[in-house]
């Protein structure tokens, strides 16, 4: 299957709340979860930051956007410092270096270091500290 | 250094539980009296309370068994000493997870492990502190680096230390521990154990993982005022009788390293089974709260991939990432 088509799947996928999707063609077939690996066998409910995920993304605030995007690579609860009542690691306005922190995520209590993939100015901070975020999902906007 | 050599080396003297005559302690370190009894002062500012009897001498509340290189390696055998590129213990130190996650921005090699006797800055979740008095409990860290997967292969692999953490103990006959979602160790509604995993490098590349451990063996009640929630340790669990610390120690960096060795090819999809027979949250009437959220439901579990799962009031399941889990009565 081309690449292209995977790609566009992936996008339409983040754009609704399905969970995950099926689809064959000929002797191929792919199947694209939310997920890294095989769902359960349970119908989950829209989760209401899934909704929120999607709204973010069909703003149109975000089209305009023009720098480069700095997305979740999982879901988890997003934190902007080390340690409550630390300082935040970066702030709207500060220079970056590819490689610099710039927020936690933590999932199943891994904090994860988010990296900074891009050397540029963070102009926009897209979600609060302390809040759930999906795979997928802008965080930051360098340019 | 919080603790001075001199009273290191009188301390591993005391270490037996046995009295020691001031005369005799002062002999061995070649300094007066006064000055052995300045140090044991010193001493019961650590928490390390000593009592003296007159013709007796000095003798420690409690004995303590020392973390020993040695022993600990002993208890890790060949194979998995062999994962170990470095082996260091501390009598003190800020926390080990902060040394390691320190190290590995200097591009210390995968392997480094790190015991100390003592932290200053214990650390738990979100700037929580993890009660750290000397000599009694295991403190460990260590940092693993992973070539391939990223930050995203290292999903679940805090639900997999949980599991090998529990493993090591009913590798010495301590059964009745289970885990709350997602790796806390709790005995009898108690916690006994903390693991915090802090993870840096690409989203798809290399990647390092520091995973700490704090395990409970004998808290000091006094040291323990702070603690908001139950805890419990292992002497009351295990009925007072005395526990191998190095033993211990070297049992859980054990299974712990076996885990990590092989998690980029197995995944957390080898541990789930064992991991839901250790579940001591499923079916309690649960709240978790998740940012500005607060979801109440039933614990159903986990899903494939680790998350926890709620059964909510409507009936409908919704799988969770991250939150933290607060249990009241389970329901009968």
């Amino acid at each position: 299957m081309d690449i292209r088509k995977i790609k566009k799947l992936i996008e339409i996928i983040e754009e609704s709340d399905i969970a995950e999707l099926e689809i064959k063609e000929g002797e191929e077939s792919i199947r694209i979860s939310r997920y890294s690996a095989a769902p359960t066998q349970i119908a989950y409910a829209p989760a209401p930051a899934l909704q929120a995920a999607a709204a973010v993304t069909t703003t149109p605030a975000e089209e305009k956007i023009t720098g480069h995007v700095v997305k979740s690579p999982m879901v988890g609860t997003f934190y902007r410092s080390a340690s409550p009542g630390t300082k935040v690691f970066v702030e709207i306005g500060q220079a970056v270096l590819a490689g610099d922190t710039l927020c936690i995520i933590e999932a199943m209590k891994i904090l994860n270091q988010i990296e900074a993939d891009k050397s540029g100015i963070v102009t926009q901070i897209l979600v609060e500290n302390a809040e759930p975020v999906e795979y997928g999902q802008p965080l930051f906007i360098i340019e | 250094m919080l603790i001075s050599d001199k009273q290191k080396k009188i301390l591993t003297l005391l270490a037996d539980g046995e009295f020691h005559s001031g005369t005799e302690l002062a002999e061995i370190f070649g300094v007066s009296r006064s000055a052995i009894c300045k140090q044991l002062k010193g001493l019961s500012e650590l928490g390390l309370h000593h009592s003296a009897v007159s013709g007796k001498g000095y003798r420690l509340d409690k004995a303590l068994e020392l973390l020993t290189p040695s022993k600990i390696n002993a208890s890790l055998g060949e194979a998995h000493k062999a994962l170990v590129s470095t082996l260091e213990i501390h009598d003190s130190l800020g926390s080990t997870n902060s040394y390691l996650v320190e190290h590995s921005r200097n591009n210390a090699a995968s392997g480094f492990v790190c015991f100390a006797e003592h932290q200053t800055a214990g650390k738990g979740r979100r700037g929580r502190q993890w009660i750290s008095p000397y000599g009694s409990n295991i403190y460990v860290s260590l940092l693993w680096r992973f070539q391939q997967g990223g930050i995203i292969g290292t999903a679940g692999l805090s639900l997999a230390i949980g599991v090998a953490v529990i493993r090591a103990l009913k590798q010495h006959d301590i059964n009745d521990v289970g885990l709350k979602w997602p790796n806390d160790i709790y005995s009898q509604g108690k916690k006994l154990g903390g693991i915090l995993i802090e993870v840096s490098g690409e989203a798809d590349g290399p990647c390092a993982a520091v995973i700490g451990l704090g395990l409970n063996l004998f808290l000091p009640e006094i040291q323990a005022q702070s603690i908001t929630q139950a805890w419990t340790d292992l002497t009351n669990i295990s009925g007072k009788k005395p526990l191998p610390r190095n033993l211990l120690a070297g049992a859980v960096l054990k299974h712990i390293l076996a885990i990590v060795n092989g998690f980029e090819t197995v995944g957390i999809k080898a541990y789930l089974d064992e991991w839901r027979s250790y579940d001591c949250l499923k079916g309690h009437l649960a709240t978790l709260f998740v940012g500005q959220q607060q979801i109440e439901g039933i614990v159903a579990g986990i899903d494939d991939n680790g998350l926890l799962l709620i059964k909510k009031p409507d009936g409908t399941i919704q799988a969770f990432a991250s939150g933290e889990v607060s249990f009241s009565a389970p329901i009968v």
